[in-house]
């Protein structure tokens, strides 16, 4: 299975039992560093064996949209409780692309999740590194989750 | 009776989601505390009853193996049992927890099913 597939599994999973929301994947695509605008991005990075990140990126609508289904409250602005959710996404997304690249689950580390929020900016990617990105939609929202992998010689 | 259940995570949306799963899951807890990191975790511990403890692993401060090691050398509360609770499921990190005393892992993503599984035989 390939990485892309694995990513729609994990975030059609992760989505459905904490979230209880349907997301349809798009086709994948490699992201040419643009820069995202009025969004947040959660990030986990890895290490060891294998080193990368995996980032979800949601305009700020689809994060409010995600988090209030997340808490089952009303959520109106990108606050604390928001970045703390697209930052435990993230968490979530990187545990199971690790517990298909290290099943044993000892040769590679997980970063503390981190999220990132504004206007503008950008999530480069790694120098070396393979990446692929999976848009997704549900409701009239969308997000994308990435995944950069640079295997070690 | 009702029980009190300890749920140690860095994340308070998660602590959230685990109390509302917990809830969902029909299991009657009386109270439910909740922790930001192992080492608070401790000081929770010391200063209630509690019946069973949910823990992640990946925390700052104190991890989950962190605080399954303190928490096996302090005779008061050696014998609460702890169930991880993580993304973290890998067999080599399972196998260690278990060796400092945890008695079960849930993958996160979770269903409030499985919660009720793993901690229907503890209770």
């Amino acid at each position: 299975m390939d990485h892309a597939q694995h990513i729609i599994e994990s975030t059609q999973e992760i989505f459905s039992s904490m979230i209880m929301l349907d997301v349809t994947p798009g086709e994948p695509f490699k992201r040419n560093n643009e820069a995202l605008t009025n969004s947040i991005s959660g990030i986990i990075g890895m290490a060891g064996a294998t080193k990368g990140l995996l980032a979800i990126h949601l305009p700020e609508k689809s994060a409010l949209a995600v988090t209030t289904a997340f808490l089952g409250m009303d959520v109106d602005s990108i606050d604390e409780d928001v970045r703390d959710a697209v930052g435990e996404l993230a968490n979530m997304l990187g545990g199971s692309l690790k517990a298909v690249l290290d099943p044993n689950g000892s040769e590679i580390q997980l970063s503390m999740p981190s999220a990132i929020h504004g206007e503008e900016y950008s999530v480069d990617c790694l120098a070396g590194a393979k990446t692929i990105t999976v848009p997704f939609q549900f409701d009239d929202h969308s997000f994308t989750v990435e995944l950069q992998l640079r295997q070690e010689d | 009776m009702g029980k009190t259940v300890l749920i140690v995570d860095d994340s308070n949306t998660m602590r959230k989601i685990v109390s509302r799963a917990l809830r969902q899951a029909g299991i009657d807890f009386d109270t439910i505390l909740e922790a930001g990191d192992g080492q608070e975790a401790l000081t929770v511990l010391g200063a209630n009853k509690v019946d069973v403890v949910l823990s992640d692993i990946n925390m700052p401060n104190m991890t989950g193996l962190e605080f399954l090691k303190a928490k096996a050398e302090d005779a008061a509360i050696k014998d609460i049992p702890v169930v991880m609770i993580s993304t973290e499921t890998g067999a080599d990190i399972i196998d260690e927890a278990k060796s400092y005393g945890a008695k079960g892992a849930i993958k996160k993503p979770f269903t409030p099913e499985l919660i009720n599984e793993t901690l229907g035989a503890l209770l």
